[in-house]
């Protein structure tokens, strides 16, 4: 109520003071000053007033509430547990395996094996279907994918993209398509699936996709090209993204449809994912291949969001690793008679790196945690993507120069960060938290 | 076959440890905390005895402050039963860590007891030994191996050149070393689990122990730095050093 009063007030001032009438009587001076006392008394009376009700319930004897949670971003034990254990498997499991995978463009399945040994997909799948989410929880989803970021960038992808997919059809899903497919993450062969949205078209938008899906008879027929599409044919089956009655849709697409076409697209990151272009032709699909068409109805922007805090999360655990390998080594590494780290033009990087990669960190947990409470948190995604998206791409140009000569061999794993921190930037992601 | 492990918070291994400018101890503000290691190993033995069907329940147990409890949930999520936390802010020594324990143990009676040979924060290597000598059960230390045979246990000790096999009757207590395993990665789903099992909290009063301290840390002091190395023009020099200045021939 005291608000509202205070608002009126401001907002009739403030209207006052910028209407044209005012500027014609050579009223507006006068006037916006008058709005300025205004504000200030305004804010006077409201700190009056809630300093009355707080005596007041300092009288009372109901135990004051305790401190709003608003400021306080630590992890809980359980959410540490989860970073400090994922952070020991990153470095253990995915960290010696990077640079085979990286130059074979392939993920080894004792990776996807061990990783569904860790639990990453039974945790993706609800309680009710097997698995042991007992929610979804996009706060979790992005801790996990830091901590496998950590270990490295192009394995982290492999190993989400499944566990996107599952999360996508826990989102999305009817009960029938959470029945029919949730159940295989859980337990035989590792389970390779991925969501497929990339076309390659100069100014591609998200929003107006080329690929297209015509309602048919019996279901669906989809045409068009995806690129960047991760383990090019090698996956059992994929989410693919079509335009739908003018809006963004997405479609369970087998590998072996009929009409489905690949080829292989190594890129300059990415490679252990193994991108390729599908290319989709004449693809006939039952009418119960459309996601989110029955309980959750489909919102495109709340995807696209899911998928920006998911790869921005792997590009923070990236960083870090990056940071995390470069402050030994300028602290090692003697040039000019000290190590490199005294001179203020490497520190000073440094230390940028650090603040940069903390901002990164919050923002994502910031829009995470407004997803995990089920409030809107597009705006927030966003401005998190956009920033990781520039200052990963910086931190794995700065990796490599602060490693001097050896940030250009392949013994430093700084150039594989390099060129795998640039993929965000120019990624619609195929992920989903 | 009831297992009783016994887990300590300590510095992790990972961080460099800094000594505080005072020299009173090691600085731990801000600083990574961990389960120690070799308690990890025996907390995996147990879990492993347990998947072999030996061990009907794993009972994990640390002494300290309240934020111990991080690491009992990370021994409940490598797969143990039960927690236990006596809670004490205390600086404990070794003898009174054993006593503490011996309480639990008297209390649970547990076949088989599992530790660390030694914590990595003061490489002590007493706890073990003392609550055997308490407790006057059986005691296997360094174990490289541990196999349950009937009402004995065999424990393998790694020595110089060679192994040595004890077999204790049970119930008896093991001190784990290195190689005994290595252990697992605590999996998503046991982490949500590790939440709903029991722990409980008691104190070194409710187990009616007295804490007393019977020394004082003088002063902790870090490793000397090394000085750089010098060049020596020819053998002759080399010999000559060696005998006057390092005084080793």
């Amino acid at each position: 109520m005291k608000k509202d009063i205070q608002g009126i007030g401001l907002g009739m001032a403030s209207r006052f003071a910028g209407s044209e009438w005012a500027e014609k009587w050579g009223l507006r001076h006068p006037v916006e000053k008058l709005a300025y006392r205004s504000t200030k008394l305004g804010f006077k009376l409201v700190g009056q007033l809630q300093q009355k009700q707080s005596q007041k319930k300092a009288t009372d004897n109901t135990p004051p509430k305790p401190a709003a949670l608003l400021f306080d971003v630590s992890l809980t034990e359980e959410q540490q547990m989860i970073a400090d254990s994922l952070r020991v498997f990153a470095g253990d499991e995915l960290r010696p395996a990077a640079h085979d995978a990286d130059e074979q463009l392939h993920i080894p399945d004792t990776l996807l094996r061990s990783s569904m040994d860790m639990g990453l997909n039974e945790f993706a799948v609800p309680e009710s279907y097997g698995g042991s989410a007992s929610q979804l929880s996009p706060l979790n989803s992005v801790i996990i994918a830091e901590q496998l970021g950590w270990g490295d960038f192009s394995l982290a992808y492999a190993l989400l993209a499944p566990v996107a997919v599952a999360n996508a059809i826990a989102r999305w899903g009817s009960e029938a398509q959470k029945q029919a497919l949730l159940p295989a993450y859980l337990t035989g062969e590792p389970m390779r699936s991925a969501i497929a949205i990339q076309e390659p078209q100069p100014l591609f938008s998200s929003q107006s996709l080329r690929t297209e899906a015509k309602r048919t008879r019996k279901g669906f027929v989809l045409n068009g090209e995806k690129s960047l599409v991760p383990f090019a044919g090698h996956a059992d089956y994929y989410l693919i993204a079509a335009q739908y009655n003018k809006s963004m849709r997405l479609f369970i697409v087998p590998h072996n449809s009929k009409g489905v076409s690949w080829q292989d697209e190594p890129a300059m990151g990415l490679r252990a994912v193994g991108t390729g272009r599908l290319t989709l032709n004449n693809v006939s699909l039952p009418a119960n291949a459309l996601l989110g068409e029955q309980e959750t109805p489909f919102d495109s922007a709340v995807f696209f969001a899911l998928g920006q805090l998911h790869s921005g999360a792997i590009a923070v655990g990236t960083a870090q690793a990056a940071l995390d390998y470069l402050i030994p080594y300028c602290n090692e590494r003697v040039a000019f008679g000290e190590p490199i780290s005294h001179r203020q033009s490497v520190a000073f990087i440094l230390a940028n790196i650090a603040i940069e990669l903390e901002s990164m960190r919050l923002m994502i947990w910031r829009a995470a945690a407004l997803a995990e409470h089920g409030q809107p948190f597009q705006r927030e995604a966003y401005l998190a993507h956009v920033l990781c998206a520039e200052k990963a791409m910086e931190i794995g140009t700065q990796a490599v120069q602060l490693l001097g000569g050896h940030g250009f061999t392949k013994e430093h794993p700084a150039e594989r960060w390099y060129r795998d921190l640039r993929a965000l930037a120019s990624l619609h992601s195929g992920l989903h938290a | 076959m009831k297992v009783l492990v016994a887990v300590k918070r300590v510095i992790d291994y990972n961080v460099k440890v800094r000594v505080k400018s005072d020299n009173t101890d090691v600085d731990l503000t801000n600083v990574k905390m961990a389960m120690n290691p070799f308690c990890e190993i025996a907390v995996e033995e147990a879990v492993r005895l347990k998947e072999k069907g030996i061990a009907t329940e794993i009972v994990v147990v640390s002494i300290g402050p309240k934020v111990a409890q991080e690491q009992i949930r990370t021994a409940l999520a490598l797969g143990a039963d039960r927690g236990i936390l006596v809670e004490t802010d205390e600086k404990l020594e070794s003898l009174s860590v054993a006593k503490l324990l011996k309480a639990v143990v008297e209390k649970e009676q547990p076949q088989l007891v599992l530790m660390g040979k030694q914590t990595i924060d003061s490489d002590n290597n007493q706890t073990g030994q003392m609550l055997g000598a308490l407790t006057g059960m059986a005691q296997g230390t360094f174990a490289s191996e541990v196999a349950i045979d009937g009402d004995k246990v065999n424990v393998t000790r790694e020595i110089d050149g060679g192994l040595r096999t004890v077999a204790l009757n049970l119930p008896a207590i093991v001190t784990t070393d290195l190689r005994l395993n290595e252990p697992r990665y605590a999996s998503l789903p046991n982490i949500m689990k590790a939440k709903r099992k029991p722990l409980d909290v008691t104190t070194p009063a409710d187990l009616g122990v007295e804490v007393k301290s019977t020394l004082s840390l003088v002063k902790v002091t870090p490793p000397a730095q090394r000085e750089a190395g010098i060049k020596v023009a020819d053998v002759a020099q080399l010999v000559e050093k060696l005998k006057n200045e390092a005084k080793v021939l």
